[in-house]
C-alpha cells in the first residue's frame, strides 16, 4: 500500500508534557476500545518496518488519538559498518505517513561487519568512538531531514578503552552533533549500580536544554558468586529507588514528557497507566512548584 | 589499545563465534569479571534472536519442544547470523536448517511446518493491494484475453508439500481444542495462504488445475499458459470458476497485456 499522509491535518504536533506509555501489540484493542487518559505513546520503529498488515493498520487508527514517538533499536547508530541506509529509509517511510512529534535511537551499536547481534552494545567511550558517533549522528539526521534524540543505554561492562564517563559522552554527542537527550532514569541507575558512578552526578552533568524526553521502567537483578548486576529488562514496574532518581530529574529539568516502557510480561494496560499516573504526579509537583 | 572497529569486531566475535578469543581483557573486571559481563551480552544476544525464531516458528517449537528448539536456534543462529536491525526478517532459512539438521531427520515434516510458518508470517507483514478494475478487464477484447498477465495480492503465497501440514499447524495452534490427532499418511496438500481485506489469514487447500493456475500466474505466464498448464494438470477443471473466485476473493488483484 502506498503510505499515505492521512494524519496531515494533525501535523506531528508535539509531544505534551505529561507521561505516556509504550504501544505494544498486546494492548491495540484496548487501547482502541478504551482510549486511557495518557498524554502520547511511543512504538519501537521497527515493529513497523512491514510494508502492511496489521501492526500499521492499528498504528494508523490509533495515531488518530495520541501524539506519536518513534523508538529505534535496531539502526546500530553505534557501527563502524556504513551507515544502514536501507534501515534509514524504511525509518523515513514510517516518518512520513506517521509524522511523529518525536524520533529516538541509542548510544550504542549492535552489528558489525554485517552481523547482527539485535541488541544495544555499550560503546568504548574514547575521541575516537565520539567523533565518530557525531558523524553517523549528523549523517542520520541529514538523511532523515529532522533532529533526534539519543538515548542513554543501560551497560553491564566497562571497557578499559574509555576515557571519558558516559554523561560527558552523551552531552559532547548532542553538544556536537545538535541531536536532542532522551534521558532514561532506570538505565542511569542501572548503570550507576553495575559500574558504581553516582547516579545523581550523571543528573548534573547533563546540560538542562538537551533533554527532550525521559524513560521509566524495570529491571532485575541477576546474582553471582562473585557479586550481583542489575539487567535493565523492562518487565518490572519502576522502582522506589529510581522514581526517586526521576524526581531529581524533573527537578532538574522540567516538565519533560516521560515514557513508561514495558516489554516483556507486559502487564494488563491499566498497569501501565497507573504507573504513567505516577509519573504525572511527579511532574505535577513541580508545576506546582513553578507557579 | 584497540581502535572503535577492532573492538567491535572482537565484541561480535566473542559473542558469536568463540569465546576463548580474550576479548575479556578489554573489559573492566569491577567485582564481576570481564568474561561474566561479556556473558550477559551473549545471553541477551541468544535469548532475543531465539525470541524472534519462536515467535515465527511457534508450531516447529511446540513440536520439538523448548529445549530441542532452543538448541536448534542456537545452531541456527551461529550458521545463519541475523543480517538486519530489523528481527522480523531474522529466521529466513529456518526450513532448510531444518531439512539438514541431523537431530530432527525424525520429524521429517517439520521442514515444511516451518514453510508453512514463514509464509504466514511473510503474509501477515506484506503489503497491502485495491481490488482488481473489474470494469478494465471487461473492456479487454475477447481476442487479447489469452495475452493477459495476472498480478496476484501481495499478500497471497502458494505452498505445497507432501505431509498433512496445514492438519499438523491447526492442531497445534493455542485456541485447539478438537481432535488433536494427524494422520502422517493422509497425503500431502497444495495451499493458497492469504490475507483477507478484514487482515485476518486464512489458508484455501487448492485442488491440482487451481494451484496450477495460480502458480503460472505467478510466474508470469499468459492467462493462456496457465489455463494450458491448469487443464493439464486437472483434466475437466471448472477453470471459469475458479477464476472468478480467485477475482471476487481478491486473490487476483491486476492485470495487464503484455507489450507484442
Amino acid at each position: 500500500m502506498i503510505a499515505k499522509p492521512v494524519l496531515s491535518v494533525l501535523g506531528p504536533g508535539s509531544i505534551p508534557d505529561r507521561a505516556g506509555i509504550g504501544l505494544r501489540a498486546e494492548h491495540y484493542d484496548a487501547v482502541l476500545e478504551t482510549q486511557p487518559p495518557v498524554g502520547w505513546l511511543e512504538v519501537h520503529s521497527e515493529n513497523y518496518f512491514g510494508a502492511g498488515g496489521k501492526p500499521l493498520d492499528y498504528l494508523e487508527r490509533i495515531r488518530a488519538h495520541y501524539p506519536l514517538s518513534l523508538h529505534g533499536v535496531g539502526l546500530s547508530i553505534g557501527s563502524t559498518d556504513p551507515l544502514n541506509r536501507r534501515h534509514l529509509a524504511a525509518l523515513k517511510t514510517l516518518i512520513r505517513r506517521f509524522e511523529p512529534a518525536l524520533v529516538s535511537e541509542h548510544l550504542s551499536w549492535g552489528s558489525v561487519g554485517g552481523r547482527h547481534l539485535n541488541d544495544l552494545l555499550p560503546l568504548p567511550y574514547t575521541e575516537e568512538a565520539l567523533y565518530h558517533l557525531v558523524a553517523r549522528v549528523c549523517q542520520a539526521q541529514e538523511i532523515l531531514g529532522r533532529q533526534i534524540l539519543i538515548e542513554n543505554p543501560s551497560s553491564y561492562l566497562q571497557y578499559m578503552e574509555s576515557a571519558l564517563p558516559e554523561w560527558e559522552f552523551l552531552a559532547e554527542l548532542a553538544q556536537r552533533s545538535g541531536c536532542g537527550i532522551l534521558l532514561d532514569v532506570n538505565n542511569i541507575y542501572v548503570s550507576a549500580r553495575n559500574h558504581g558512578f553516582d547516579a545523581s552526578a550523571y543528573l548534573q552533568a547533563i546540560p538542562r536544554s538537551m533533554v527532550q524526553e525521559i524513560h521509566l521502567a524495570g529491571f532485575m537483578v541477576n546474582r553471582f558468586d562473585d557479586g550481583e548486576i542489575l539487567i535493565d529488562t523492562h518487565n518490572q514496574p519502576v522502582c522506589p529507588a529510581v522514581w526517586a532518581l526521576y524526581r531529581q530529574a524533573v527537578q532538574r529539568f522540567g516538565r519533560i514528557p516521560t515514557l513508561i516502557e514495558w516489554d516483556t510480561d507486559v502487564p494488563e494496560l491499566a498497569v501501565l497507566v497507573a504507573e504513567a499516573e505516577r509519573a504525572n504526579a511527579i511532574l505535577e509537583e513541580r508545576h506546582a512548584q513553578a507557579a | 589499545m584497540l581502535k572503535l572497529r577492532e573492538l567491535q569486531l572482537g565484541f561480535a566475535a566473542a559473542v558469536l563465534d568463540d569465546e576463548q578469543n580474550g576479548f575479556e581483557q578489554h573489559i573492566r573486571a569491577a567485582g564481576l569479571s570481564g568474561a561474566r559481563r561479556l556473558q550477559i551480552y551473549r545471553n541477551n544476544t541468544l535469548l532475543s534472536l531465539t525470541g524472534a525464531l519462536k515467535a515465527v516458528y511457534p508450531v516447529v517449537c511446540r513440536l520439538v519442544g523448548d529445549g530441542f528448539f532452543e538448541y536448534a536456534s542456537a545452531q541456527y543462529i551461529a550458521r545463519h547470523p541475523s543480517r538486519s536491525g530489523d528481527l522480523h526478517e531474522f529466521g529466513e532459512f529456518f526450513a532448510t536448517f531444518l531439512q539438514a539438521f541431523a537431530p530432527a531427520a525424525e520429524q521429517v515434516y517439520l521442514p515444511d511446518v516451518a514453510r508453512l510458518e514463514w509464509t504466514y508470517h511473510q503474509v501477515f507483514h506484506a503489503a497491502g493491494h485495491p481490488p482488481l478494475d473489474l470494469v478494465a478487464l471487461a473492456q479487454v477484447p475477447a481476442e487479447q484475453q489469452g495475452e493477459l498477465h495476472f498480478q496476484l495480492h501481495p499478500a497471497a503465497r502458494l505452498l505445497e508439500s507432501v505431509f498433512p501440514i496445514l492438519r499438523i499447524w491447526q492442531v497445534n495452534q493455542d485456541d485447539y481444542a478438537g481432535d488433536p490427532s494427524v494422520d502422517l499418511t493422509a497425503g500431502g496438500l497444495k495451499l493458497l495462504a492469504f490475507r483477507r481485506e478484514n487482515l485476518e489469514i486464512e489458508f484455501q487447500t487448492l485442488e491440482a488445475g487451481e494451484f496450477s493456475l495460480l502458480c503460472a500466474l505467478t510466474e508470469d505466464y499468459s492467462f493462456a499458459i496457465a489455463c494450458e498448464r491448469a487443464l493439464a494438470a486437472q483434466p475437466g477443471f471448472n477453470l471459469p470458476a475458479c477464476f472468478s473466485r480467485h477475482i471476487v476473493q481478491g486473490v487476483l488483484v491486476a492485470f495487464h497485456l503484455q507489450d507484442a
